[in-house]
């Protein structure tokens, strides 16, 4: 049956079918070069995104070099430990990864969520850690639910160690991620974001050594952020092995007899022929575990608002009036400009009048001699001399043995003391200096300020026989050849003083440990310890009668500089106690730190304190 | 089984280019489902397998059977599809909010499928015969009520992408039995006029997500927008030859989702390259004009409207897939015919084509 497929219809439908046919090809036509344009004209863009999609790039955090102790002993290492992270980029909503995460690791959805608006600016394909240090059970919890929690990794990460927790937190300091001002100011490749670096104390001053080079491993991911292969791994490069002149037990004295004081403060416990240092303190301390994983805000902020500043390193950052202990520097410089000799005689009647003005003693010690002065710390006969002295030479004197300037210790951020001069009083008030100062300075009193660290030079320098040592801390570090001893005496430099100036010094420093002086409670028979203490104003007389409410411990601080045996110092240092009222009491801790140095010297066994200090404080160690 | 006279008359070329692509689709199903973590398929291959055989036997039966007889019999053939489609609407297999499945044991039939071809058929009888006037309104209307019945079966199942797929073989047919361009132009106005109506009240939330997406696939990198970024990437990332049978990232690693079903083309781009896109795409215009060229040599009008309204169907379906795979048009669960997986794609697909060869062979017998 033949339908009436009309001619004309045929016409028209050849027509049409030649159109659809054409407009078809003609789509496919567009379409082909629609697939040009992507696979050829932007095929580089669309092959990076496709890489970016798959190619992961994850760094492997290098551990930090090991530091060891003068005999070898593990004073920092590193622990692996374990941090969920996620890699936003995988997750599609965020809140509800949040929400499933704190529910099976029992962490509060507030604590993540705060971390992860804390890190934004972490790209989002690089994973950002929400739980660091996660204990198994998190590990296992999150590993459990790994199809819900696309994009929660947990990664294995070395982490830097401190075993013995707060001991001598100033000193190692802390390590944290490198900061922007870091980044910009570095040179080294190794210091990229996101890579951990010392930021305070040892760590961050050798750096350099104890830095890894991190490594990288490049991975297949799919769709779920999974590794499926791996394509290629750079190993990371452990940071090489320090070791520092630090000595575990002495360190571990120093800490025990503070804590038995009850005080805050300081100590620093040189070895006087070579600057090495033994001991370095500051109390309070922190733990400088806290931050090897980056603090959290909670115990960064009671660190920093708490009103005894365990951040500072008081050793090299407290800057304190020296008190009695510059005699020494007064007693030096009187001696070597020829003004006086050991003989010359003040008589004390509690006081002397210089410049129409009366200037105390604590006592009434009657005619003495310089030995004598120092030994029962007469202010008169210091009077006296200062009176005689001219404030640059003081000045001069102080810088010599260490007092004003920089120790040149190897830590960062050591703090400059203070040694007035004329040159000084003027640039800083405009005014002249004016003869009556000096008295007062002669004791340790004024515009006077020193830190710990060069206090315990000073002392270094006298029981040495005039040899200004550069504190030290870095002993060796171990390259691909093994230890390389570092070698630091060409920095010492040489104060002349006459032998006879040294050996008054030493008998009149014996003396006040050895026979009447304020330093009985820092001898040991036959070690023949020197020592000087002195008191620190913490305000004037009559600033002290105007403050009533308490509320500022205005104790005096204690400190005692000393050095043993006499003839022959293997030890020097210095004790800063604060608020103790009366350096005196600082020289039971001292004597500890000599007792347990020479116990080890002799292989003794190391004596152990019998209880609280003799005028123990444990007001501050309460944050009261 | 075939009269020895019309044995000839095959197309074997129509027939190789189908066979041909629905071979690569087999190669490119099993590239879209191997895992290479652990180096093994889904299970998607042979069930494929078994509807690609299933699909060849009823296409043959397809080709067999005069057209004719079943253009005399399309009444039923209607019938039945409407109570199938109807029987999925209340009985069918209920995946994820929507039931668009017959479950057969075996594999699931997808009776929307088989829409586009009973259209076909339908409208073919409904404008073919002897015109004696100028086409009216009512015939318009009675080609438009054809459609809308299914139509808004399949819309309710909710399948939008499926019943769209009606709208170009209805249009196809229409303006070969004479439908004016102008009232074209009136109802693309009107439809346009209409859109924000539709756009409130005739999507699903998900469906304006999408369409939103497209427009702007960037702003919800991670949500809507994703398939469509990952679309463009997984083609583009291709270049001139590829990255290797296997050895596409984004879809061996799962970046780009129902690689095997939906974006079986962007595999081939990233896997094959701009050279394998070009190979298909040149396939597959051949298998179309090719079956254009069966309408023109048809005996009869029914005939002609029938592979016009099939081979529209097929085209618009190519088109669609096509331009989504390279993420240039919103995404809808439409798949690619003879490449996609999908069993109801597939035997509805060859069975179509048994029919175009139907026509071809058959028009020199009277």
């Amino acid at each position: 049956m033949y339908d009436g497929f009309a001619s004309v219809n045929r016409d028209r439908n050849r027509k049409l079918l030649m159109v659809f046919s054409v407009g078809i090809a003609f789509v496919f036509f567009v379409l082909v070069v629609s697939f040009w344009n992507f696979q050829i004209g932007q095929h580089l863009r669309f092959l990076e995104m496709a890489e970016n999609n798959h190619l992961r790039t994850l760094r492997l955090r290098a551990p930090r070099g090991v530091v060891f102790d003068r005999d070898g002993r593990v004073l920092v290492e590193n622990r692996y430990s374990l941090n969920i992270s996620l890699v936003r980029e995988r997750i599609e909503d965020l809140d509800e990864a949040l929400a499933i995460l704190g529910r099976v690791t029992s962490v509060p959805f507030q604590s993540l969520h705060d971390e992860v608006a804390r890190n934004s600016t972490v790209p989002d394909y690089r994973a950002l850690t929400v739980i660091p240090d996660a204990s198994l059970a998190q590990v296992a919890a999150v590993t459990l639910r790994r199809l819900e929690l696309p994009g929660v990794v947990v990664e294995q990460v070395p982490t830097r160690y401190y075993p013995s927790d707060s001991l001598a937190s100033h000193l190692f300091g802390y390590v944290g991620e490198a900061t922007d001002e870091q980044l910009d100011a570095t040179t080294d490749p190794r210091v990229r974001s996101g890579a951990i670096v010392g930021q305070s104390g040892v760590e961050q001053r050798y750096n350099e050594f104890l830095m890894g080079d991190d490594g990288e491993r490049h991975v297949m991911v799919n769709s779920i952020g999974r590794e499926v292969e791996m394509i290629d791994e750079v190993p990371p490069g452990a940071g090489r092995q320090i070791q520092l002149t630090l000595d575990y037990d002495l360190q571990r004295a120093a800490e025990s007899a503070f804590q038995a004081g009850g005080y805050t403060g300081s100590v620093v416990v040189l070895d006087p022929r070579s600057g090495d240092v033994l001991s370095l303190l500051s109390v309070p301390g922190y733990d400088p575990n806290d931050f090897a994983l980056g603090i959290d805000s909670d115990t960064w902020k009671s660190l920093n608002s708490d009103t005894r500043l365990p951040l500072q390193n008081r050793a090299l950052q407290g800057r304190y009036p020296p008190g009695s202990t510059f005699k020494i520097v007064v007693a030096a410089a009187a001696l070597e400009e020829g003004l006086i000799t050991s003989d010359f005689k003040v008589s004390c009647r509690g006081g002397a009048t210089f410049f129409n003005r009366f200037f105390r003693c604590h006592s009434v010690h009657g005619t003495v001699g310089l030995e004598e002065a120092i030994e029962k710390s007469c202010n008169t006969y210091f009077y006296t001399i200062g009176n005689m002295l001219d404030v640059d030479v003081i000045n001069q004197w102080s810088q010599s043995l260490g007092l004003g300037v920089m120790s040149g210790i190897d830590l960062p951020h050591e703090a400059q003391g203070l040694v007035p001069s004329r040159d000084w009083k003027r640039k800083r008030f405009g005014e002249p200096w004016y003869p009556g100062e000096t008295i007062s300075l002669a004791i340790g009193q004024g515009a006077l300020a020193v830190t710990p660290v060069s206090l315990a030079v000073m002392m270094a320098t006298v029981a040495n026989g005039g040899t200004r040592i550069t504190p030290r801390l870095l002993k060796a570090v171990r390259d691909d050849n093994g230890w390389r001893e570092i070698d630091s005496s060409q920095t010492f430099e040489t104060v002349e003083m006459l032998p006879t100036t040294i050996e008054t010094l030493r008998r009149a420093l014996w003396m006040v440990v050895n026979h009447e002086g304020t330093g009985g409670l820092a001898r040991i028979e036959g070690r023949d310890v020197i020592g000087k203490s002195g008191t620190a104003q913490v305000v004037s007389l009559t600033g002290r009668a105007s403050a009533q409410d308490g509320a500022i411990d205005f104790r005096d601080h204690g400190w005692f500089v000393f050095a043993a045996p006499k003839d022959d110092p293997q030890i020097a240092g210095v004790v800063f106690a604060e608020h103790a009222d009366h350096g005196y009491l600082a020289a039971p801790i001292a004597r500890h730190i000599m007792a347990t140095f020479f116990a080890k010297q002799n292989r003794e066994p190391l004596p152990v304190l019998p209880g609280p200090l003799p005028g123990a404080s444990f007001v501050d160690a309460d944050g009261q | 089984m075939i009269d020895s006279r019309l044995r000839p008359h095959i197309d074997w070329v129509l027939l190789s280019a189908v066979v041909v692509l629905a071979l690569i689709g087999l190669v490119m199903i099993y590239s879209a489902t191997y895992d290479p973590t652990t180096e093994t398929i889904g299970p998607q291959l042979s069930r494929q397998l078994l509807a690609l055989a299933i699909g060849l036997a009823a296409g043959f039966v397809c080709l067999l059977v005069d057209y004719r007889v079943m253009t005399d019999n399309v009444g039923l053939i209607y019938v039945g599809l409407l109570a199938l489609l109807v029987y999925t609407l209340f009985f069918g297999l209920e995946v994820s909010g929507s039931r668009r499945w017959i479950n057969l044991g075996m594999f699931n039939l997808q009776p929307s499928e088989f829409g586009k071809i009973v259209i076909a058929l339908v409208l073919a009888v409904v404008y073919s015969g002897e015109r004696t006037r100028d086409r009216r309104i009512q015939d318009w209307a009675t080609g438009a009520a054809v459609v809308a019945i299914p139509f808004l079966v399949i819309t309710r199942q909710p399948d939008l992408g499926t019943a769209v797929t009606l709208l170009p073989v209805c249009g196809a047919i229409m303006i070969f039995a004479g439908f004016r361009l102008k009232f074209l132009a009136v109802l693309a106005v009107v439809g346009v006029l209409l859109s924000p109506v539709a756009w409130t009240y005739g999507l699903e939330d998900y469906q304006r997500t999408r369409i939103a997406s497209f427009l702007d696939p960037d702003q919800d990198p991670r949500g809507a927008g994703y398939q469509q970024i990952q679309a463009r990437v997984t083609v583009g990332s291709g270049g001139l030859t590829g990255k290797g049978y296997l050895q596409g990232t984004q879809s061996q690693y799962n970046f780009l989702p129902v690689a095997h079903n939906d974006f079986i083309f962007s595999v081939l781009a990233e896997e094959q390259g701009f050279l394998g896109v070009l190979f298909v795409m040149g396939l597959y215009l051949f298998v179309i004009l090719r079956s254009l060229d069966a309408a023109r040599v048809a005996k009869d009008q029914v005939g002609m409207f029938l592979v016009v309204g099939i081979t529209a169907g097929f085209a618009f379906q190519v088109i669609y897939n096509v331009t989504m795979s390279a993420g240039l048009a919103p995404v809808k669960g439409l798949t690619l015919p003879l490449l996609s997986y999908g069993g109801s794609s597939v035997i509805a697909t060859l069975m179509g084509f048994g029919l175009i060869l139907n026509v071809r062979m058959r028009r020199f017998i009277n």
